[in-house]
């Protein structure tokens, strides 16, 4: 049996595969103590933890830990001359012409940054050797203060970390039980502002992660768990405990990541490797390309970022999506120039749409998706409340006044607007990276993504929706079919030209022994590891790089022109010219994986049922420019397996609602996940 | 699908990706560039007009050139439009500063056709490293006329009807100093527009001629209503403002400068007149580069948040007599006009801080602090040269602190570079990024700090050109609070030859030798309210964070030492 438990902001999901199929359960998120829902749901489920197998766990202890500041006191130990780097940061002010700018506060106070005697030039050679007894008065300054984790930053330690691991060793032997993060162990790139913050917040979330860890782990077990949990990572593939620990940060967005992943082993199982994966929940979309049943990594990750606050980054491998603040939740306003906007502020749970009756003053996506029926009141909230109607009616009011249209024409406008924000979002991940949408299916899940995904994609151009079956809990199910994976990054700049190909080798070996070592001793089963290359590159004089998968193999002069000629076609794409100018490396990429034994999803029973039995009823939707039709309703859970459907319809269950347009045909593959076809052919 | 009858919405949504193109275009130039000034610094802009000419979305790293995509535009329709020579798949190149702010920004524009008509046009306008003229990096506080600070690139074709003029970029190239990473930059200039072209026409094909035309109509009259909202809060009457320009580079006295402002219900009136005649060194700009400042200020004061577009400007008015610092002409030296460009927004922010204190800090460092370091690479040989611009501190608001180390208004989504790569591509080597507790800023509430930068000189020679501003004149404090502390930059030999310090405002090809620092010190900002007001708790901070010292302490904010 598999399990994987997923903590969200409002609910904490499980997905259980075994012989007899899937089961799903939901229960409510605990913060903040979250393993205790994680436990609830797992009683609820009728779960035996010993007769699990695997059980994959994601959780948002780290993003909420960074998020609402309730990290440790953290301490930074850094070059002479450098304390300042933390704070100064990229000097960047993204909200150009607001002079009044609030520029982030850093996670670490200047008396907590410490100097060291120490330095290395940029090829990794000691300039100034490192003062190691200036550590007893650092670490003695430290604990007066309670201090309960340490990060280590020195300049240029991605080339030669020697002076981090002293240091970093000294500490521990003067404090055994502080949590310490030496930069190099959790980013090999250059740029010392960004090492540092990823550095700093990694110790910031040590503690709580590492107690987190520890106590899910001691609950689970105490249940009979006989396995050790797997954690979710960032990266689209999954921890071993011992490694979550050591890199705590690497769980930062493992929520989004692992709805990607999933949604890419099930195009690889339906034999649909390009995907636009899309998941739409209460607050904010998110979206991302999948090329050949991958999808992309990046380390350019930052919190709090948006186009008035730089953010902090933080870099880490993590699967390169796009977010939005439009989700069921976003609230329609009119601003002073008489333009109507949705989102980015959220009614989220509390007070809710309109609709919940709970106080919300302000029409959302949901409230619209109701009034033009596209959500079955009978189902609303799974059925088990009625949509407040007289709530909804008064919070239009104000809309109506300023803007001096209809309820029915507002509502449209309001998922017009949501769904062209959303298409923009999209474009970002496929047409800006040179990437044309009509070579993709677009696969939508979260709580909003079935109802959204056929209008998507029609202004998308993709041929194509396909909707997953439980696709309310689609990011849980996605955790089942991730292996373990770590990445490792390091910048060492190397031209590409004849006869570089043996140092390239040569270093790409060295850091393969050094990471099959690391996931050794973070328990990946070394039978079952297999490693994957890729190469950061770039146009000598440029900065900014292309991730070109690398053929893993000994590289010679040949595969090294192989590599080049890569590199040019990506960059054509991404940037529409290429240069003849030399080529360059700049950051060795690998990705160690151990497989794990994933069941595959099982096939859904056939009973020979008519479509007609599958059916409720009719009532009225509101298509926009395509009309209000009368519109056939399906219990979603009736539907089965080579069933066709044509539009207008809706197919529906209390966590799902696929809006099927006029014209469209759908139909049931043997796995339960709606397909439609946005064209006639 | 949802097709929008009501304009209301469609205009949001077309707003809303024309917003998209702009992040998209500038996402490209930024991600294809070869130098660090546009990759790193991101000194450029990116933008869309009608084909008329009104700036429609724009997308920048930096506030310099706000409304300088349109001057060029409506330049380019005046040289080439009424004669029917602008075609499908032409670009057009130009540095003419008196439509922009020094020979270094180099603009490139392409028309846009949709269905044989001419619908807008996509521009891009960004620093290149070098533009040839007397020093590297073109840049200098040393010239006195046009033609000494590189080549002059009239609005010009360099591509015509999709064909390279080849001969058009030979000639560039043979006149400036990297013409390898510019014309990198040049070929990525041109992808950026390509994709603003090519997503602009797929909304044409989506939306019409007719609806793109009516919601660009639309988005201007939007932008102007949404300004004129605002510009109804702000206090009404006449504001003035004065202040000193530390020299011209060429001679030792200051220049006068002064703004007199007339709010009213819907307009926004400043005149300059009164301000210094044009000088003999490069610390003039063109009128453009006026307009453009008091654009920048004018959205500071009013709304800083909606998208720039046209009609956000209307209800603006800018008096200057001709030939004065704010509004040079030819062949009067430009190139490092951002020294008085920043004056004519400090003016106004100046006679308005107290009036606004919930928009306004006291006066911030101001000056780009640009600087020029050329040197060999110690390791390959190279010449390098190493341009960037440098942080410092914001003034204080009415209840808070000002901001430690950061960029001037002139700049915006401006990145320092990395010390790691700093040191990697030129060869130099930083001995300290750390802010400073100079005297200056105190107030009820402080000025941000400055910083120190040191480099130390590896290679056998190395010359440092640079301008900072407020060297004599620093920034200053607002109700009753301290003015902040000086830019500067100091010289320190290695072989102790000089023995006064060696202090510069506007250093001009300062030769150096290996094992010499060179020192930039950026302001910090101004105070904000009697410091004897500053609280206790506020006091103890800065003492445990070193950001004053018990001396300062008792100095300025006549607080005793800690009894032992």
């Amino acid at each position: 049996m598999r399990v994987a438990t997923d903590v969200g902001g409002t609910f904490t999901d499980l997905v259980c595969i075994d012989d007899d199929g899937i089961r799903i359960t939901k229960s409510d998120t605990t913060p903040p103590n979250f393993e205790k829902g994680v436990i609830r749901v797992l009683e609820k489920a009728d779960i035996d933890p010993a007769r699990i197998d695997d059980f994959v766990h994601g959780t948002t202890v780290v993003i909420n830990a960074l998020l609402s500041r309730r990290g440790a006191k953290t301490g930074l130990i850094t070059t002479r001359g450098f304390r300042d780097v933390l704070e100064i940061a990229r000097g960047n002010r993204p909200d150009l012409f607001n002079f009044a700018f609030k520029k982030p506060a850093p996670f670490v106070p200047r008396y907590l940054r410490h100097e060291i005697t120490e330095r290395m030039d940029y090829l990794g050679r000691v300039v100034e050797p490192l003062a190691l007894d200036e550590v007893d008065s650092i670490v003695a300054a430290l604990k007066a203060e309670e201090v309960e984790a340490v990060a280590i930053c020195c300049l240029h330690a991605y080339v030669n970390p020697e002076h981090e691991l002293a240091i970093e060793a000294r500490v521990r032997e003067l404090w055994p039980d502080v949590s310490i993060i030496a930069s190099h162990k959790v980013c090999g790139e250059w740029r010392e502002y960004e090492r540092t913050s990823t550095a700093v917040l990694s110790a910031y979330v040590h503690p709580i992660a590492k107690g987190y860890l520890a106590s899910l782990d001691e609950k689970l077990t105490a249940r009979g768990l006989s396995g050790k949990p797997l954690i979710m990572r960032s990266n689209g593939g999954v921890a071993t405990v011992e490694g979550a620990r050591n890199d705590p940060i690497s769980m930062v967005e493992s929520g989004p990541a692992s709805g990607v992943l999933g949604a890419a082993a099930l195009g690889v199982q339906i034999g649909e490797p390009n995907l636009i994966a899309l998941d739409i929940g209460g607050t904010t979309a998110k979206t991302a390309l999948i090329e050949n049943g991958a999808a992309k990594i990046t380390t350019s990750y930052k919190i709090e970022w948006d186009r008035t606050n730089p953010g902090y980054p933080i870099r880490t491998p993590v699967v390169d999506l796009v977010e939005i603040g439009n989700g069921g939740g976003s609230i329609a306003w009119v601003d002073k120039g008489g333009r109507m906007h949705v989102g980015p502020q959220s009614a989220g749970s509390q007070p809710g749409p309109a609709a919940y009756g709970r106080g919300g003053e302000h029409i959302t996506t949901t409230d619209a998706n109701l009034v033009l029926g596209r959500i079955n009141p009978k189902l609303f909230l799974g059925g088990e409340q009625e949509p407040d109607w007289d709530s909804i009616d008064r919070a239009f009011e104000p809309l109506i006044e300023a803007l001096g249209e209809t309820k029915e024409d507002i509502a449209r406008g309001v998922i017009g607007i949501a769904n062209a924000n959303m298409v923009n979002a999209l474009k970002l991940v496929s047409l800006n990276r040179g990437y044309d949408p009509r070579e993709f299916a677009l696969i939508a899940f979260g709580g909003g993504g079935a109802m959204h995904a056929v209008a998507l994609a029609e202004e998308l151009m993709t041929p194509k929706v396909i909707i997953p079956v439980n696709s309310s809990v689609f990011s849980a199910w996605g955790m089942l079919m991730c292996d373990l994976r770590r990445d490792f990054l390091k910048t060492e700049v190397k031209t590409l030209n004849a006869g570089a190909a043996d140092d390239i080798e040569a270093a790409y070996e060295a850091m393969e022994a050094q990471a099959r070592e690391t996931c050794l001793a973070e328990g990946m089963p070394a039978d079952a590891m297999r490693i994957e290359r890729f190469a950061d590159m770039r146009y000598a004089g440029q900065e900014h790089t292309v991730k070109v998968p690398t053929p893993h193999k000994r590289l010679d002069d040949a595969a090294l022109q192989e590599l080049t000629k890569a590199f040019h076609a990506l960059h054509m794409r991404e940037y529409t010219f290429q240069l003849d100018s030399d080529v360059e490396l700049v950051n060795f990429h690998i990705v160690v994986f151990a497989d794990i034994d994933k069941k595959q999803l099982p096939p859904l029973p056939v009973t020979g049922r008519a479509l007609s039995e599958a059916q409720k009823g009719v009532r009225k939707v509101d298509f926009g420019a395509d009309g209000v039709h009368d519109t056939n309703e399906y219990d979603l859970s009736l539907i089965e397996p080579g069933m066709k459907i044509a539009g207008p319809a809706v197919l529906e269950d209390p966590t799902a609602t696929i809006v099927i347009s006029p014209g469209k045909r759908a139909h049931m593959d043997d796995y339960g996940n709606i397909h439609i076809q946005m064209r006639a052919s | 699908m949802i097709e929008h009858k009501s304009d209301k919405f469609s205009q949001e949504i077309i707003k809303n990706a024309l917003v998209a193109i702009g992040d998209e275009m500038f996402e490209a130039m930024a991600r294809s560039s070869m130098s660090p000034i546009i990759y790193e610094v991101l000194d450029y802009s990116v933008g869309l007009t009608t084909k008329d000419g009104d700036l429609i979305a724009q997308g920048n790293g930096t506030t310099v050139f706000l409304g300088m995509i349109d001057a060029l535009v409506k330049e380019i329709i005046e040289k080439f439009g009424a004669k029917g020579e602008i075609k499908p798949g032409d670009v057009f190149i130009s540095n003419d500063p008196y439509y922009g702010t020094h020979l270094s920004d180099v603009a490139l524009a392409k028309p846009i056709f949709f269905e044989g008509a001419l619908v807008g046009f996509a521009v891009n306008k960004a620093h290149w490293v070098d533009v040839g003229g007397m020093t590297p990096g073109s840049f200098t506080p040393a010239s006195t006329e046009i033609y000494q600070e590189g080549l002059q690139i009239p609005t010009m074709k360099v591509m015509e009807e999709g064909k390279v003029l080849q001969p058009v970029l030979d000639l560039i190239a043979a006149n400036i100093r990297m013409p390898k990473e510019s014309l990198g930059d040049f070929w990525a200039g041109v992808a950026a527009n390509n994709v603003g072209a090519e997503r602009l026409v797929m909304l044409y094909e989506k939306y019409g001629a007719d609806a793109m035309a009516a919601a660009m109509e639309g988005l201007l009259d939007y932008g102007e209503a949404m300004i004129a909202e605002e510009l109804k809060k702000l206090p009404k009457g006449v504001f003035e403002a004065e202040d000193w320009i530390d020299d011209d580079g060429q001679g030792e006295d200051p220049l006068r400068v002064c703004v007199r402002i007339e709010i009213s219900d819907d307009s926004f009136k400043v005149d300059f007149t009164g301000s210094a005649p044009q000088a003999l060194g490069p610390i003039n700009h063109g009128r453009t580069a006026l307009v453009a400042a008091v654009r920048t200020i004018f959205k500071a004061l009013t709304n800083p948040q909606i998208p720039s577009n046209g009609g956000c400007f209307r209800a603006l008015e800018i008096v200057c007599p001709d030939r004065t610092v704010f509004t040079a002409e030819r062949p009067a030296p430009v190139s490092t006009y951002w020294e008085t460009m920043l004056y004519a927004e400090d003016l106004i922010w100046k006679a308005m801080a107290e009036h606004l204190p919930d928009r306004l800090t006291a006066g911030h460092v101001l000056s780009v602090c640009a600087f020029i370091l050329s040197a060999t690479h110690p390791e390959t040989g190279d010449d390098v040269i190493l341009v960037q611009p440098l942080v410092g501190g914001w003034g204080a608001m009415s209840d808070r602190d000002g901001l430690n180390g950061q960029f001037s208004v002139a700049d915006g989504e401006t990145y320092n570079i990395p010390v790691e790569i700093q040191e990697a591509r030129y060869g130099v080597r930083v001995k300290q990024y750390a802010l400073h507790n100079e005297d200056g800023g105190e107030g009820k509430f402080r000025g941000g700090k400055g910083v120190y930068l040191d480099y130390e000189i590896l290679c056998d020679q190395a010359h440092f050109s640079g301008s900072f501003g407020r060297f004599k004149f620093p920034p200053w404090g607002a109700a009753g609070g301290a003015k902040g502390s000086s830019n500067y930059v100091e010289l320190i030999r290695q072989d102790g030859s000089e023995d006064a310090r060696e202090i510069y405002g506007k250093p001009s090809r300062v030769q150096m030798k290996k094992g010499d620092i060179v020192r930039c010190v950026t302001a910090t900002g101004g105070g904000w309210g009697d410091p004897c007001e500053r609280s206790e708790e506020a006091l103890e901070d800065d003492l445990k964070n070193g950001f004053i010292t018990e001396e300062q302490a008792a100095r300025f904010y006549r607080r005793r030492p800690a009894a032992e």
